[in-house]
């Protein structure tokens, strides 16, 4: 599945680039995250419990940041497994400046696996925008409220 | 195939029924979209509270000029109950493209709008009707409409200790013409794209029209842009064209396997138009 999009953060380039590798930030802002440990220079497993609908699942997944080109961009390795099912995601992010803030723009590829992909599969895309503005919008309330 | 084990409560009465959630009990109304779940063990609540159960829940009434649904009102219900094929059909003809038999005999509106599918069929009928839902908790009672109660994909205003106690629609007139048109998929029966069209016209032009989008995107929503477009406008093949082009602009658009996000858009501006054309000529 291919996910793409973007979202305007409230900071400048260079504050937005460094909260974006920033793992407590991170650990706050993505949704469902109940911990998220640094296992290498760059690397990270987290767990999540993801709440939808009727849906309850833990994931263990692990996270990797790599390519970085500071303030610019940088490539995001997912590899997740969870009772659902599984997934593994490579995304690069770009961040451009613009009059009063940051473009984030992804592009990726994600592959889901297990029951979930199998009977769940029209609700993917959908889930996966939603999870993303999420982490997104909570990400620049995280920023706003600590420059405030 | 066989679900986790669970605990299972009958409720007496609603009161009971809001204790027993209060205590963190899940709800189970119709069950067509969480006992699926549960069988595959995506979900496994420890203990559901049967709500479908609860008979002063389960009614058609009419009172002044607004319609009440109690929340366990089957699709079977809705579509059968000869007060709204009266005063509203577009909710019994929604209700009745919904999945199959088995689904519409069991599944129940409040069910539905609580679960919040994003390819469900009654959101497109209510916000189209500007619906308003009776939220109740233990503590207390209040009223969301359509527009604010939808928020995301199995996402809505309801609060974690609330539940659905009714849906309330407008009672309509001849006047007023509705339809709904649906794209089905083929192995579900969700709407890959559903239109509910509601209009009125006033000395020829149309005066009134609202039309609700489900199935889309990943909430319900109500097409301002194609509305603005028809009020004021005779109603010909070229001005409903026009509108249903709107109807899912700028639109974040899903995308599965069966229909691209591209896809769907198209298929929503040629239901949108089906579906204007249908209301229109259903009008007094």
């Amino acid at each position: 599945m291919r996910i793409s999009g973007s979202y305007s953060l409230p900071l400048p380039q260079e504050r937005a680039y460094q909260l974006l590798q920033d793992p407590e930030v991170l650990a706050k802002a993505m949704p469902g995250c109940e911990r998220l440990e640094k296992i290498a220079e760059n690397e990270y497993r987290m767990k999540m419990k993801i709440v939808l609908a009727s849906l309850a699942g833990n994931f263990d997944s692990k996270v990797k940041i790599a390519d970085q080109t500071p303030p610019s961009s940088f490539r995001l390795l997912v590899e997740g497994s969870g009772r659902p099912g599984f997934l593994r995601g490579d995304g690069l992010l770009k961040l451009t400046p613009t009059g009063n803030g940051t473009e984030v723009s992804y592009e990726g590829d994600v592959q889901v696996g297990g029951t979930i992909a199998a009977v769940g599969q029209r609700l993917l895309d959908g889930t996966a925008k939603m999870l993303i503005r999420k982490f997104f919008e909570s990400l620049s309330q995280t920023a706003t409220a600590a420059s405030a | 195939m066989i679900p986790q084990k669970f605990d299972y409560a009958v409720p007496k009465n609603l009161d009971d029924a809001l204790q027993l959630l209060a205590s963190g009990a899940k709800p189970l109304a119709g069950g067509m979209s969480l006992i699926p779940m549960m069988k595959l063990r995506l979900a496994a609540p420890e203990r559901l509270v049967d709500l479908a159960r609860l008979k002063e829940l389960n009614y058609i009434r009419e009172s002044g000029n607004e319609l009440h649904i109690g929340a366990t009102t089957t699709h079977y219900d809705v579509e059968s109950s000869a007060l709204l094929l009266r005063k509203c059909p577009l909710l019994p003809e929604t209700a009745a493209a919904i999945g199959d038999l088995q689904v519409r005999n069991m599944g129940t509106i409040g069910g539905s709008v609580a679960h919040a599918d994003p390819a469900a069929d009654y959101p497109a009928a209510l916000q189209a009707l500007e619906a308003k839902f009776v939220l109740k908790s233990g503590k207390a009672e209040r009223t969301v409409a359509a527009r604010d109660f939808f928020v995301d994909a199995f996402t809505t205003a309801l609060g974690p200790d609330e539940i659905v106690r009714e849906v309330v629609v407008p009672a309509e007139d001849a006047a007023t013409g509705a339809f709904y048109a649906k794209v089905e998929h083929p192995a579900s029966g969700f709407a890959v794209v559903g239109i509910a069209v509601r209009a009125r016209r006033n000395a020829g032009r149309i005066g009134f029209v609202r039309i609700g989008v489900t199935g889309v995107a990943n909430c319900s929503y109500l097409a301002a842009a194609a509305e603005a477009a028809l009020e004021g406008k005779l109603g010909s093949d070229a001005d409903i064209e026009a509108a249903a082009a709107l109807v899912a602009g700028g639109v974040d658009a899903n995308s599965d396997l069966y229909a691209s996000a591209d896809y769907r858009r198209h298929l929503a501006a040629v239901y949108a138009a089906r579906a204007i054309a249908g209301a229109l000529s259903r009008c007094a």
